[in-house]
């Protein structure tokens, strides 16, 4: 049987609404970086959502716990292999993820044999300040994209500019006001998933507003989701930079 | 799927393909490392030499090396096997924790070591590559300090009191007794008494031992484990004890 265009275009298409449909209300991760070191932030139900991956590299992400198993191992070998046979300094972000999983991942996508992985992920990267420290966001079909400061993954693109949008001014010292910006960051992307219509609607009436990242915040608590926040330290002593945050290191909004 | 997506559970020595065996023999070797118990935890000390045959090839070497945050290892014997086992077992044991999303336990940490020197044991037993090394650690769940020691052939032992390894060891073994007995365990003395009598162990070594290297050159390494982790006992203070605990003055100055 033939291929045609039609059918490739059509393939591809069904991948991907796939794949959205079940990222769309995924929980955001967002990463945010401070003088003290960086932040990655999100908001789960029992399933850890942020991991060490190696000695300045962390991963956030969303999807299915299953395709986030495969590519956070995926990660780590590839990481530890290649800082014991060269040397820790040469484990990179961009190595990692532009020559190790971007192409792997894009070799499931362009499989029609294959479930496309559910997964989009936010890896971040330490660096000596925080106008140096890295983000990188890995997707489905293995694009990836770099940013410096922050980055949010969110269900949708739209989502992630906006939470983006309200962290481009932030100037953070110290670790508490980083939380504050990163866990409004995550109420914006959870609701901001598409613009809001301009108008007044038909009948005149005003068209419902979402809520805010604060009503949606109290929701999520509300429904049993905690707050999982990890960091990688700029500072430490300790053998490990990563350090999941403690229950009292979460301010209240 | 590729290869990348085909992860090793956890399995250090099957990722990186590593055999201690496999590597070569320097000609420089590790000499005295002592590690005793105090009141708090753990005390490591090392002299700071390395020799290749008669020669001294290096006296500022760090012997007494970091595994993670509360686990030390001195190491005595075959320079470049120790330090690539060093190397070694700290990647591992982070591999282990970031995979698995749980540390390694004491349990397991301590055969890993067998392990490597086991594997080790064939090219040791033809006297090269030798690789002893002291194991000290701060059990967090016990809530004390641990030392353990091994032999060529992985075996493992834990003491109660002490262990010393290197060229200069055997000659102060004696001496631990004696200290344990007419002085009392050094499980029970503060952290500046154990220093003392463990600064004195190493310069007796050092002057009866060819290959360990004495204080007078270059402050000897040492480090405490705590509850709080890892520490370096500050320069100052190993200073100020070592002027005491060195043979008094040269005995030519004394005439």
């Amino acid at each position: 049987m033939s291929y045609n265009f039609y059918d490739f275009n059509n393939a591809l298409q069904q991948r991907n609404e796939y794949v959205e449909d079940r990222l769309r209300d995924g929980s955001p991760v967002v990463g945010l970086s401070y003088d003290g070191g960086m932040l990655l932030l999100s908001l789960k139900h029992s399933q850890r959502k942020v991991y060490e991956i190696y000695d300045k590299l962390m991963l956030g992400a969303m999807g299915k716990q299953s395709d986030i198993e495969s590519i956070r191992l995926a990660a780590i070998d590839a990481a530890h292999r290649e800082g014991f046979q060269r040397s820790e300094d040469d484990v990179s972000v961009q190595r990692l993820v532009g020559f190790g999983l971007s192409p792997a991942v894009k070799r499931v996508y362009n499989d029609n044999n294959t479930i496309p992985l559910t997964f989009r992920g936010l890896f971040a990267e330490l660096n000596a300040t925080p106008a140096d420290d890295l983000y990188f966001t890995l997707g489905y079909d293995g694009e990836f994209r770099n940013t410096k400061r922050y980055a949010v993954v969110a269900g949708t693109t739209y989502a992630s500019e906006q939470a983006e949008e309200s962290l481009k001014d932030a100037h953070l010292g110290n670790l508490e006001d980083t939380v504050k910006a990163a866990l409004r960051a995550w109420g914006i992307a959870r609701t901001q998933l598409a613009p809001l219509p301009e108008k007044l609607d038909e009948d005149g009436e005003e068209i419902t507003l979402p809520p805010t990242p604060e009503e949606i915040l109290k929701t999520a608590f509300e429904d049993g989701m905690s707050v999982e926040a990890a960091i990688l330290d700029r500072h430490t002593k300790r053998e490990s930079r990563f350090r999941l945050l403690r229950a009292d290191e979460i301010p209240a909004l | 799927m590729t290869d990348l997506l085909q992860p090793h559970s956890g399995n250090f020595a099957a990722l990186t393909g590593f055999q201690l065996n496999g590597l070569a023999e320097g000609p420089i070797h590790g000499t005295t490392v002592i590690a005793v118990k105090y009141k708090d935890g753990v005390l490591t000390v090392g002299d700071r030499r390395a020799t290749g045959g008669m020669a001294i090839m290096y006296d500022k070497a760090e012997k007494v090396l970091s595994l993670d945050d509360y686990t030390l290892i001195s190491i005595s014997g075959s320079f470049s096997k120790a330090i690539e086992l060093v190397r070694y077992l700290r990647m591992a044991f982070k591999y282990y924790e970031r995979s698995q999303l749980q540390p390694m336990s004491l349990d397991g940490k301590l055969n890993e070591l067998g392990k490597l020197i086991a594997g080790n044991m064939m090219a040791a037993m033809q006297g090269i590559g030798l690789v002893i090394p002291i194991l000290t650690t701060f059990d967090t769940k016990k809530n004390e300090g641990r030392v353990f020691f091994y032999d060529g052939g992985g075996a493992r032992f834990e003491t109660a009191e002490y262990a010393a390894a290197g060229s200069g060891s055997t000659q102060i073994r004696g001496a631990f007794e004696y200290i344990g007995r007419t002085k009392g365990p050094f499980r029970e003395m503060d952290r500046d008494t154990a220093l003392r009598e463990v600064l004195t162990l190493l310069e007796i070594a050092a002057d009866l031992d060819a290959a360990t290297g004495g204080a007078a050159k270059y402050l000897p390494l040492a480090k405490t484990i705590t509850a709080d982790g890892i520490a370096d006992i500050e320069e100052d203070v190993l200073r100020s004890i070592v002027k005491t605990t060195l043979a008094a003055e040269p005995a030519m100055v004394q005439g």
